[in-house]
């Protein structure tokens, strides 16, 4: 009994944490074999890098799966034993053989690419791990924040193999001339990794990748296969013996027409086969044995575990005379021990690989579906479960697009708005292209800057968009007010402009630089018909009378252009009439005057430089639009802020003032409370009152004749209480809780005291 | 020239109010100590400033921004200060409680758009990597992260702390959490540090300059000048994750939404509601959140044509009471014409009630002429009405008289009626037999809270 409690608590913490559980005995003997096969394999790999380079790719792969071949019909005798295979299968079993090839083909192109250190951090992952990266990549649904974690930990990884890797391998590989590739194969890919334009070992990280995503493709639809076949083992057997055959004739062809680099064959037999013992064979096998005996997730974690330490091992003393046993060729090669060595980033790439393929591979917890919303009072955590119709009901792509296009097309105010983003879009896009071509950094960063205020646009696109959605439960008098918020929010964004332009221009008051005034006039001048157009559209819709077209530019003063939003003094001077107002809009065309406005101001001191020479007047045109900028987004501020803080409309203050002195003189009416009336959006003005009563009046007549007041006086969602004495009565008496009538019999009580006083008195 | 004056007048006089509000919250000695840390504040901001355009550094800008943002905090702290000194005025009947939601949602936004411009400074930095001087980096990150968990963990900033508490976990809390929970699995007694969430901004602090400290390092070991942009994309994209949820949380409220986490409390008093007898239907509910918490609403319910208005309105007003505090109720009814004009039964039993309605009218009328004197209730000269609650199932006959005709009116009110009569019965019980007179010099008092907000309200 003790015995078995005892059991039962070693076992207890082995569901948990990862390194921490203990596993049975029984289970030891495999990870420690599983480990061990790993770092065989790392071996392997280093070896079949040495060999590679004396080796064609295509011989090589050929030599691998026939001695793989050879072995696994030996062993497994796959025509003897087991059902007889069909013809059908037998086409099922050559397409799997196809796909394997090209699979280790791309493998091992990536690990001339890119040494075996890498490769074995790129490609040795489980496909537990893939495919729950790739789940949380492009479903929703991936699992929680500890996938996520995971995901973005390969992910950066990866890009520090990209970015931070000076691999010195690189200028080497980029050396040599395109007609010295052994085989057009080679060739080929050398072409599209040249075409991708990144370096070679960097291609080889992609590649690594790409065969990496196909391989887990490839062992998920082998499975079927498999089973149909009878084992995955005998389906290897076949499958490496097919490959054999198509790689045959390549291989014959290959030898008699080019000349090998081998100078023995013999020589060459030993790593040979410990590279196909150590990669193929033992791998393959101790693979099938672990998953049988164990958990997959666990089967990946401690075997990805060892492969890449011993891979950052191998990586630092693999020409090292340490282990010069090790190595079955090349031993004169240590000449070119600088390639391929450790550097930081694939130190840091490998720990975030460790980390990744740890955390991706652990056991998600299935059937939790839920999404974290907030803890309880005690700590625990609270999960929001969606129901399973809801997770189904996301539309295809195109018919969201299509829809939402239709949407926005209906109506005038997001119409003018997409039509102005994609003409803005296109403007930047022409930039961006033509300064990449030209190489101009200015060119560039002005299209940053174009984008940039693209957001704002999207911004307002959006709420215009999702001012029109019916009303919900949650927002109960509809969306209009987003258009308000999504003002303010313009208003806020074009402060933040005002601010930055004014601290450049501060900055470069105190030290102006030197301009090269070139490229700015024609972008400027491009900006500012783009802007122009874009004025004249909103302006006219919305015939506010924001007449002055200050003109907009974008303004690329290369290097930092200095973005000037300008926009014009418009509000002051005339106040909106309520009823139209929108502020969504508003927001919108501020920030297209202010584009018009910094336009404007590029052209002017480009022209006080190029003809007086006046380098102050840059930042002193920066300046001055800054300050307008400001000024006329303070009109939009304070009215959507009014509207916000649910402020009486201003523009209803006297009508409102009037209507409540006409509902005083009602007949019956005693009195009102608590009169409150916000605008909510730009056309609903609401309101609540609280009206006391005469009791013989009848409360329908009242509301209905309140009602019309209100409504002429332009509130148009409208709640009325009438409350009569009765209703006061009702209250009293069903408000005395519990303690009301505690504290009431308290009370009582000091009563009587009080009139026993009095009666003494 | 004539629209510059006029343009300047009204400004001064804007600036004459803002510095006479300014000395109302100042006279507090509170905001002296918001004030101090302001003032440090922008001192700090100033020297960071500095130092990032020496370091030419733009994670740590990124990371000033935060300061930047600090400060914002802290005018949001004083607002909420002069907030509660003010009261509701005519033109913003709903008094200032907004105000703090506005300043929270304006600073988050704010903070955001400046990480936008990070990442848009960064997207550039990238074509062209400027050169990183390390030298006053460290520094700035450590003056930075001590000023700003100074700021956050002395100061009590109400409305931040409360935004904090109720928007939903921005991703960072929500990783840290993960990952805390298995550190406390190893180490219990870290979870109160670290569980159930870690403050947003001390967290975003801390991971700020977690960032900074490796560009530091990286860039003074390897001179990976990437690095500092790279830091910089990522500060930006932590401060977005930080303030988004408070953000959509703060707009929300602006927004006038129903907050999802009283819709089904809500759910619940709307469906006692609507089992009421004589209620038909409840329509046109909005409920929303005024400031930070306090709810607001207004709805409308239709009644059957025979049932009394004033009841329902009180039944409905009771129920909805409890969650919303800033409540409007309109009774319609279909129709409501005939029935005054042709039931004969309602009219008359109105005149057999008249009696009794008289008795109350004139204190109403007193009570509300009263009040602008003298609040406190008593006056002997009027007696409070003697049908009410002398025993406890009496204020229920009046109303079944109303509605002999009606059946299911009677049995119904007597079903809507258990709540209050039977605690009225069980408090009875204590007193005895006095009760009836005890509860009497109470009623007084029930106009003047209900009925007398008004004191305080100029009429617009």
């Amino acid at each position: 009994m003790e015995e078995k409690y005892g059991g039962d608590a070693r076992a207890g913490p082995g569901g948990g944490l990862g390194p921490v559980d203990v596993p049975s005995a029984r289970l030891t003997k495999y990870i420690v074999l599983l480990c061990l096969t790993k770092c065989l394999k790392a071996v392997g790999l280093f070896e079949s890098y040495d060999l590679l380079k004396a080796v064609h790719i295509v011989q090589f792969i050929f030599i691998l799966k026939l001695g793989t071949a050879f072995f696994m019909v030996l062993f497994q005798k796959p025509f003897s034993s087991g059902k007889t295979i069909t013809k059908h299968q037998w086409i099922k079993i050559f397409k799997h053989a196809v796909a394997g090839c090209i699979i280790s083909l791309l493998w091992f192109f990536g690990l001339t690419l890119c040494g075996p250190l890498r490769t074995l951090l790129l490609f040795e992952h489980s496909d537990i791990v893939v495919i729950s990266l790739l789940s949380v990549l492009f479903t929703s649904s991936g699992g929680g924040p500890a996938k996520t974690r995971g995901a973005a930990f390969f992910i950066i990884a990866v890009i520090c193999l990209l970015l931070f890797d000076n691999d010195d391998l690189m200028a080497k590989m980029a050396e040599h001339p395109e007609g010295h590739h052994d085989s057009a194969l080679t060739h080929m890919l050398y072409t599209a990794i040249a075409f991708l334009g990144v370096a070679d070992h960097k291609g080889g990280v992609l590649l690594l990748a790409l065969a990496l995503c196909c391989k887990v493709g490839f062992h998920t639809a082998s499975r079927k296969l498999s089973v149909d076949v009878g084992g995955p083992k005998r389906l290897q057997a076949l499958s490496q013996l097919v490959s054999v055959f198509l790689l045959c004739p390549w291989v014959i062809v290959l030898s008699v027409t080019t000349q090998s680099k081998v100078e023995s064959w013999f020589s060459l037999i030993v790593p040979f086969t410990t590279v196909i013992f150590f990669v193929m064979i033992l791998d393959f096998y101790m693979d099938s044995i672990c998953s049988v005996k164990m958990e997959v997730s666990k089967c990946a974690r401690y075997g990805s575990f060892p492969i890449f330490i011993s891979a950052l091992l191998f990586g630092n003393f693999w020409t090292h005379p340490i282990t010069d046993q090790l190595r079955a060729v090349n031993r004169a090669a240590h000449q070119e021990g600088t390639e391929h060595v450790l550097s930081g980033g694939v130190v840091v790439s490998a720990v975030f690989f460790i980390l990744s393929a740890n955390i991706l591979s652990s056991p998600s917890k299935r059937g939790q579906k839920g999404t974290l919303i907030g803890y309880s009072p005690e700590g625990t955590p609270l999960y929001h479960f969606m129901g399973d119709a809801f997770q189904h009901s996301s539309q295809s792509i195109p018919r969201f697009i299509k829809e939402s296009l239709k949407q926005i097309l209906e109506e005038s105010d997001s119409r003018q708005i997409f039509y102005f983003l994609c003409l803005n879009l296109l403007f930047t896009f022409v930039e961006l292209f033509y300064g990449v071509l030209t190489n101009s950094l200015g060119l560039i960063s002005d299209g940053f800057h174009m984008l940039f205020d693209c957001s704002a646009l999207v911004m307002g696109l959006f709420a215009a968009l999702m001012s029109r959605w019916k009303a919900t439960r949650i927002f109960s008098y509809g969306y209009g007010r987003i258009e308000i918020l999504s003002g303010f929010i313009n208003g806020l964004f074009l402060i933040v402009i005002a601010f930055f332009v004014f601290m450049e221009s501060v900055a470069r008051l105190i030290d102006p630089p030197e301009l090269d005034t070139n490229m700015l006039t024609p972008v400027s001048i491009g900006g500012l018909i783009v802007n122009l157009i874009g004025i004249c559209a909103f302006s006219h819709a919305h015939s506010h009378g924001h007449g002055t077209s200050q003109g907009h530019c974008h303004s690329s003063d290369h290097g930092h252009s200095h973005h000037t939003h300008g926009h014009g003094d418009h509000g002051h001077s005339h106040g909106f009439t309520g009823g139209g107002m929108n502020a969504n809009m508003r927001g919108v065309f501020l920030h297209v005057l202010a584009d018009t406005l910094g336009s404007i101001g590029v052209i002017v001191s480009t022209v006080l430089i190029e003809q007086f020479g006046w380098f102050i007047a840059d930042p002193l045109c920066s300046l001055f639009i800054a300050v307008l900028i400001f000024l006329s987004v303070i009109p939009l501020i304070k009215d959507a802020c009014q509207v916000l803080l649910l402020r009486l409309p201003p523009e209803y203050e006297k009508e409102l003032h009037i209507a409540l002195e006409k509902i005083q003189k009602i007949e019956g009416l005693i009195s009102y409370r608590d009169p409150h009336f916000w605008r909510h959006s730009a056309n609903i003005i609401a309101g609540t009152i609280h009206i006391q009563v005469t009791s013989d009046v009848l409360e329908q007549r009242i509301v209905q004749q309140v009602t019309g007041i209100l409504k002429d006086a332009g509130v148009n969602n409208l709640t009325i209480q009438v409350e009569k004495e009765a209703y006061f009565q009702h209250m009293s008496g069903l408000s005395t809780g519990f303690h009301d009538v505690l504290a009431m019999t308290k009370q009582m009580e000091s009563m009587k005291y009080c009139k026993d006083g009095t009666y003494i008195m | 020239m004539g629209t510059i004056h006029l343009f300047r007048k009204p400004q001064r006089s804007f600036f004459g109010k803002l510095l006479q509000e300014f000395r109302l919250v100042a006279a507090d000695r509170r905001s002296w100590k918001i004030l101090l840390f302001g003032a440090v504040n922008v001192l700090c901001t100033g020297f960071l400033l500095m130092w990032c355009s020496s370091t030419n550094s733009i994670a740590l800008t990124a990371y000033t921004y935060l300061t930047i943002f600090d400060l914002f905090s802290l005018i949001t702290c004083l607002i909420s200060y002069w907030v509660m000194m003010r009261k509701p005025s005519p033109a913003y009947s709903f008094g200032f409680e907004r105000l703090e939601v506005l300043a929270v949602f304006a600073s988050t936004v704010l903070a955001q758009l400046g990480a936008l411009f990070i990442l848009k400074e960064s997207a550039e930095r990238f074509l062209d990597q400027p050169e990183i001087h390390t030298g006053r980096l460290l520094v700035g990150t450590f003056v930075a992260l001590s000023f700003n968990l100074f700021t956050m963990l002395s100061i009590r900033n109400k409305p931040f702390a409360y935004v904090s508490e109720a928007a939903s976990t921005s991703w960072l809390q929500e990783h840290v959490a993960d990952l805390s929970r298995s550190v406390c699995g190893i180490i219990p007694g870290l979870s109160s540090i670290f569980l159930p969430r870690m403050n947003p901004f001390v967290l975003i602090d801390l991971a700020g300059a977690f960032a900074l400290c490796i560009t530091y390092m990286l860039i003074e070991i390897n001179n990976y000048f990437a690095v500092d942009t790279a830091s910089a994309i990522a500060i930006a994209l932590m401060t977005f994750g930080t303030m988004y949820p408070m953000s959509v949380y703060s707009g929300k409220v602006l927004l006038q939404t129903t907050p999802p986490h009283v819709i089904g409390q809500l759910d619940k008093l709307i469906r006692e509601v609507s089992t009421l007898d004589g209620v038909l239907e409840v329509r046109n509910e909005h409920f929303w959140t005024l400031g930070f918490g306090s709810l607001a609403g207004s709805v409308h319910v239709r009644i059957r044509r025979d049932a009394n208005e004033q009841m329902v309105l009180a039944h409905v007003t009771n129920r909805l009471y409890t969650l919303v505090s800033t409540l409007t109720v309109q009774i319609f009814k279909d129709d409501w014409i005939r029935p005054a004009l042709l039931s004969g039964p309602v009219a008359s039993n109105a005149l057999n009630f008249s009696d009794h309605h008289i008795i109350p009218m004139p204190l109403l009328k007193n009570v509300d002429d009263r009040i602008p004197v003298t609040s406190t209730p008593a006056k002997p000269s009027s007696p409070p009405p003697e049908f009410s609650f002398n025993t406890p199932g009496k204020n229920v006959s009046p109303v079944i008289l109303l509605n002999t005709q009606t059946r299911p009116y009677g049995l119904g009110l007597s079903r809507g009626h258990t709540p209050y009569s039977s605690v009225l019965g069980q408090g009875l019980a204590v007193p005895g037999v006095g009760a009836g007179q005890g509860l009497r010099p109470t009623f007084p008092h029930v106009p003047s809270r209900y009925g007398n907000n008004r004191t305080g309200q100029p009429r617009p």
